[in-house]
């Protein structure tokens, strides 16, 4: 199966939900007529990054009437996107929904939420607690927000629950600038190359790009497949939305090639959990 | 340690403070900037990045003089207006210190340099609101961690497009963009006096503050650490004291907390909130 994919390497305004629901429509609109099958847009995309006490005001269930033309788009076109999740425990949650055939069907909360430096992100949001690994009509399809992409041990866990897609809606800031790539860049570069050439998965990064308080989100989204490497890289720091094409035969080639998947044993890890828990 | 640690893809940080001045300046809703020009580095290169972000007819660059200023910072103005392309503007200040500084007999140089910066800063905050433009600031890394500043002086602006550049960053940047060289060769100065250097002033070279400040700050090196990358000890001492006691420069004075949200404190809303 072959199928097409859009990255909407966007930059939404902050705390802007208006805005920012008219740009996705028209994002999907473009993608759907350049004949994607899948969009996917970056962390946060609805809302903005830095909202601080705004997550109140712009948090929404999945199912909210704000976003009732994007489900209604989805009849047409998968898409993935970031928003505040309000829980049913009315607790703001970083996530993002997966909609197809006019339906939420998924929706992950981010894991890992940085909290250090620059980053606050635990300072107004409740932490994701499950990995999220789907069916769809991908093929097994998993979520993974921005930081979530950096544990390995998760991104491998998915790969052993039989992820093949692998979305990473991101809002990844620029730092490091001393290289012919950015510092950021490579980091993500290794967290994308191992996916795809140790787990066999495609993963589609999608880093948003634009500037909340200084803070420069560097865009460079890519599409990563487990053969051909990064094939689809977004230029840095402009708006753009890039297509990208997943071959699924790729997986099988790939895995018979380098058989990786075929070898793991959870069962050492486990036994390694095990014995160090009870030692 | 060598000076490459602080090397720059020029081409990458140039390209990105141009859409950061283009969109920090538009997200506030403004289309013009307003600049004061010295005559130095700094400000050279933050009015030929502001032109190349917003257009020259979009950048309101005013020199701002005082009788202590030097032909040759007269004379890198002008150079750079006329690089530039932005037409000339000139005020004299000396007037308005006078008035002031005829009531202060006494008043050493140090007081009169932060009253000039005030004026400076005063006079550059009502053009822009004659222009209806931001007032972008020109201040370096190297300055803001030192405090070699005046504070609500020419550490006020709307936003700093260098302030995470230390000035040997700036002076390499100003080379790959092709400053006027005599503009990138000069010796710094804050121009308050005849003779008076930045360097002079700070006891240290750039080249020297520089690496010291990169391995303190971004490497979170001990001073002993540094001590050891071929750095005086006394020297080193004497650069944290200078970070320490010039921290209240650059955050927002502290408010007494009373009510349940406080301006600064548990009011958080990003700078660039719009509803």
């Amino acid at each position: 199966m072959t199928y097409t994919v859009a990255l909407a390497q966007v930059n939404p305004a902050c705390g802007d939900l208006e805005y920012n629901v008219k740009m996705h429509v028209a994002q999907v609109e473009q993608a759907l007529e350049a004949g994607a099958d899948l969009i996917v847009f970056p962390e946060l995309s609805l809302t903005g990054y830095t909202l601080k006490d705004q997550t109140l005001d712009v948090m929404r269930p999945a199912d909210c009437p704000e976003f009732a033309c994007l489900r209604e788009l989805s009849r047409h076109i998968a898409i993935c996107a970031g928003f505040v999740e309000e829980g049913a425990n009315s607790i703001p949650y970083n996530s993002a929904f997966f909609m197809d055939a006019g339906e939420v069907r998924h929706v992950h909360r981010k894991m890992y939420l940085p909290t250090h430096g620059m980053f606050e992100e635990l300072k107004f949001f409740g932490r994701g607690g499950e990995l999220s690994v789907f069916d769809t009509r991908f093929g097994r399809t998993g979520i993974v927000i921005c930081r979530d992409l950096f544990h390995p041990l998760e991104v491998s866990t998915m790969a052993a629950l039989g992820v093949e897609l692998l979305l990473a809606p991101s809002a990844m800031p620029a730092r490091g600038f001393g290289g012919e790539q950015l510092a950021i860049e490579q980091t993500v570069g290794l967290a994308l190359g191992s996916a795809s050439t140790f787990l066999g998965m495609f993963v589609v990064y999608v880093n948003r790009v634009g500037f909340d308080d200084g803070l420069g989100f560097y865009g460079g989204s890519a599409l990563s497949d487990p053969v051909g490497g990064i094939t689809i890289s977004a230029p840095l720091f402009e708006a753009v939305q890039v297509l990208g094409t997943v071959d699924t035969a790729h997986i099988a080639r790939h895995r018979y090639q380098l058989p990786i998947r075929r070898e793991e044993d959870l069962e050492i890890v486990r036994h390694a959990l095990e014995t160090r828990r009870n030692s | 340690m060598t000076a490459d640690a602080l090397a720059l893809n020029n081409t990458l940080v140039y390209d990105y403070l141009k859409r950061f001045v283009q969109e920090e300046l538009h997200t506030s809703g403004f289309t013009e900037a307003c600049i004061a020009l010295s005559g130095g580095l700094d400000s050279a290169l933050v009015l030929k990045l502001a032109v190349d972000a917003l257009g020259a007819d979009h950048v309101h660059a005013i020199f701002l003089p005082c009788r202590a200023s030097s032909d040759e910072s007269r004379r890198d103005a002008h150079t750079m207006f006329e690089f530039c392309g932005v037409p000339w503007q000139e005020l004299d200040i000396s007037g308005m210190a006078d008035a002031y500084l005829a009531l202060q007999p006494g008043i050493d140089r140090l007081r009169t340099g932060n009253l000039l910066a005030r004026l400076r800063m005063a006079v550059i905050f009502d053009q822009s609101k004659k222009e209806n433009a931001l007032v972008i600031g020109t201040s370096n890394k190297s300055e803001l961690l030192v405090g070699y500043s005046t504070w609500y002086g020419d550490m006020a602006c709307a936003l700093m497009p260098i302030g995470d550049l230390y000035k040997t960053q700036v002076r390499s940047l100003a080379r790959h963009i092709g400053l006027p060289q005599q503009v990138i060769a000069k010796a710094p100065s804050a121009d308050l006096w005849a003779g008076q250097t930045d360097e002079g002033e700070i006891g240290l070279s750039y080249e020297t503050l520089d690496q010291i400040l990169y391995l303190l700050v971004d490497q979170r090196c001990s001073s002993a650490e540094v001590n050891s990358e071929g750095f005086e000890l006394d020297l080193v001492h004497r650069v944290e004291l200078k970070i320490l006691t010039s921290q209240f420069k650059r955050v927002p004075p502290p408010i007494a907390k009373l009510s349940q949200r406080t301006v600064g404190i548990d009011f958080l809303y990003p700078r660039d909130w719009r509803k």
